[in-house]
């Protein structure tokens, strides 16, 4: 049986959304007004979980085994799935559908993969405004994916109401390192793969390092592909994200705006450096023949704070 | 129309039960070394997942890899199928083992381009810039 075209047309609303959000500029702005609007007009207040971890912890898999948990207790869920464009190219290998069951006549599910594009800071700028798009369409949870390589872990947190942290068995001396940075943003560690050697002692070891510090995450051992733990690891996720009301629409806006600030300066370096203009202007700073007070908004167009 | 500012996404397709992946992958990552977003979605999906994924990710471009000999009855389904949800303006490209008497009926489908083996990818990407949508 063919799939029909109707069941498909809100899918396909929201799918030219994002792309034309993807495109910044007044109608990208235009259309993420009309989903604020919308979404506070029906008291739409998603919960929005960002899923980080190394390539290959199972974060695609374990959004897919959540968004299964979820979907069949009535909920409409989303998973938006960002990965790095290249460098070189501006291409990108999208293939975390591999691992994201389809759901063709199920009007309830909606994938969609994102590249990083532009974003040297790899959470993809167009993400919390993906995020309003999907949740002004009606999905209830919103599972947002992203490999884990520092800096991007801070947009994550910034942007998810529930930041769950998808660790391999093989953690361990990773944890240690990630102490640091995202240990101290991650309301959630799950150490996924229960069903492999390893998995257990790993998450021990998590368990005995965390126990230290306070406001230390929640920890969770499940198998992705096995299906254990997982209806836990929701519920822990809707007791983290229950009474955020509109904050975290708030808080997606927030992200929005700060991904739209560095959209801007990202392509003002990217000008600047293309056009010579900033080699020019390094070289006159070192010739003495221009001051380094003024040069960046000179150059990018920032304003720089009067004692800068 | 104006020039694109953002890049041709494309779907790299394996309908049916056919279990060759080898030439899905090497054209999944060749075309994003040529600067394509590039959806891989893995073996055997339905036409209608295919379908959704498609419409899901607002690709451009469908590129389904058959070297099973199914390609006379999928790909005119999913043409069809497609074009009944409304993406008629998507791109559908085919390539594997697909014998050349075949090609005018798939082609009368709706596949714009069939891509056998040894084809290059500079090829592929080639054709693909030249016939994708502009936006
Ligand atoms: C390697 C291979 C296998 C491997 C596959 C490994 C893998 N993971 O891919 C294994 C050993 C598993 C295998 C198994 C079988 N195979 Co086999 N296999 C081949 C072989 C020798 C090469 C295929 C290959 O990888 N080529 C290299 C890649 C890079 O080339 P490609 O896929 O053609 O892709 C290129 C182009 O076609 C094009 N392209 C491909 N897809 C797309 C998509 C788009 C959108 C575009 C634009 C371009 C494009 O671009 C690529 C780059 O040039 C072919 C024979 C041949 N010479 O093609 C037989 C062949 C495909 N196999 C065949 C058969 C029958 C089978 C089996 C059924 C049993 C058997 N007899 O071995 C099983 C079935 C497996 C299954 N589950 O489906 C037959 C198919 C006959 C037919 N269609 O009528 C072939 C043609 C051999 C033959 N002459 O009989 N096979
Ligand atoms: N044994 C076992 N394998 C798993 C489990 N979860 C995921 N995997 C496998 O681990 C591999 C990677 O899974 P993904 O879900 O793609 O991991 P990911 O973190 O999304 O990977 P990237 O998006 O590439 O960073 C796949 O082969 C999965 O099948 C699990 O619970 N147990
Ligand atoms: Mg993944």
């Amino acid at each position: 049986m063919p799939v029909d075209a109707k069941h498909l047309a809100a899918r396909r609303e929201l799918a030219q959304g994002i792309s034309a959000v993807e495109r910044p500029g007044p109608a990208a702005n235009q259309r993420i007004q009309v989903a604020l609007a919308t979404s506070a007009a029906e008291a739409r207040n998603a919960l929005v979980v960002g899923l980080t971890g190394a390539p290959g912890a199972g974060k695609s898999s374990l959004a897919a085994a959540l968004a299964d948990v979820a979907r069949a207790a009535g909920r409409r869920v989303a998973i938006l799935a960002i990965d790095p464009s290249s460098h070189e190219s501006g291409g990108a290998l999208l293939g975390d559908r591999v691992r994201i069951d389809e759901h063709p006549d199920d009007d309830g599910r909606f994938t969609r993969s994102i590249a990083t594009r532009g974003s040297g800071r790899s959470l993809a700028h167009v993400a919390a405004a993906a995020t309003i798009l999907v949740e002004a369409a009606g999905f209830d949870l919103i599972f947002v994916e992203t490999v884990g390589a520092g800096q991007v872990e801070i947009g994550i947190a910034r942007l998810a109401d529930v930041l769950l942290v998808v660790e391999g068995p093989e953690g361990g001396d990773e944890v240690q390192a990630m102490k640091a940075g995202i240990l101290e943003v991650a309301d959630i560690v799950a150490v996924n793969k229960s069903d492999r050697p390893g998995a257990q002692a790993a998450f021990d070891r998590l368990r005995s390092g965390l126990a230290l510090g306070a406001g230390a995450p929640e920890l969770a051992l499940v198998s992705a592909t096995a299906g254990a733990g997982i209806s836990e690891l929701l519920a822990t996720i809707d007791e983290l994200g229950a009474g955020r009301g509109v904050r975290g629409r708030i808080r997606r806006v927030e992200a929005h705006l700060v991904a739209a600030a560095e959209s801007h300066v990202d392509a003002q370096v990217r000008e600047a450096t293309a056009s010579g203009a900033l080699t020019t202007r390094a070289e006159q700073i070192v010739a003495g023949t221009q001051p380094l007070t003024g040069s960046i908004t000179a150059l990018f167009g920032i304003s720089e704070s009067p004692d800068a | 129309m104006a020039e694109r500012t953002t890049p041709i996404r494309v779907l790299i397709a394996k309908p049916g039960l056919d279990g060759h992946d080898r030439g899905a992958k090497v054209l999944a990552r060749g075309l994003r070394d040529e600067g394509f977003e590039v959806i891989y979605t893995g073996l055997r999906r339905t036409v209608d997942s295919i379908v959704a994924a498609a419409i899901e990710e607002d690709v451009d471009v469908v590129g389904c890899s058959i070297l099973s000999g199914a390609h006379a009855t999928l790909l005119p389904k999913l043409v069809a199928s497609l074009r009944a949800s409304g993406a008629s303006d998507v791109l559908v490209v085919a390539g594997g083992i697909i014998p050349e008497a075949d090609r005018p009926e798939l082609e009368q489908a709706g596949i714009s381009g069939i891509f056998g083996p040894g084809t290059t990818i500079a090829e592929v990407a080639t054709f693909l810039r030249a016939n994708a949508r502009r936006r």
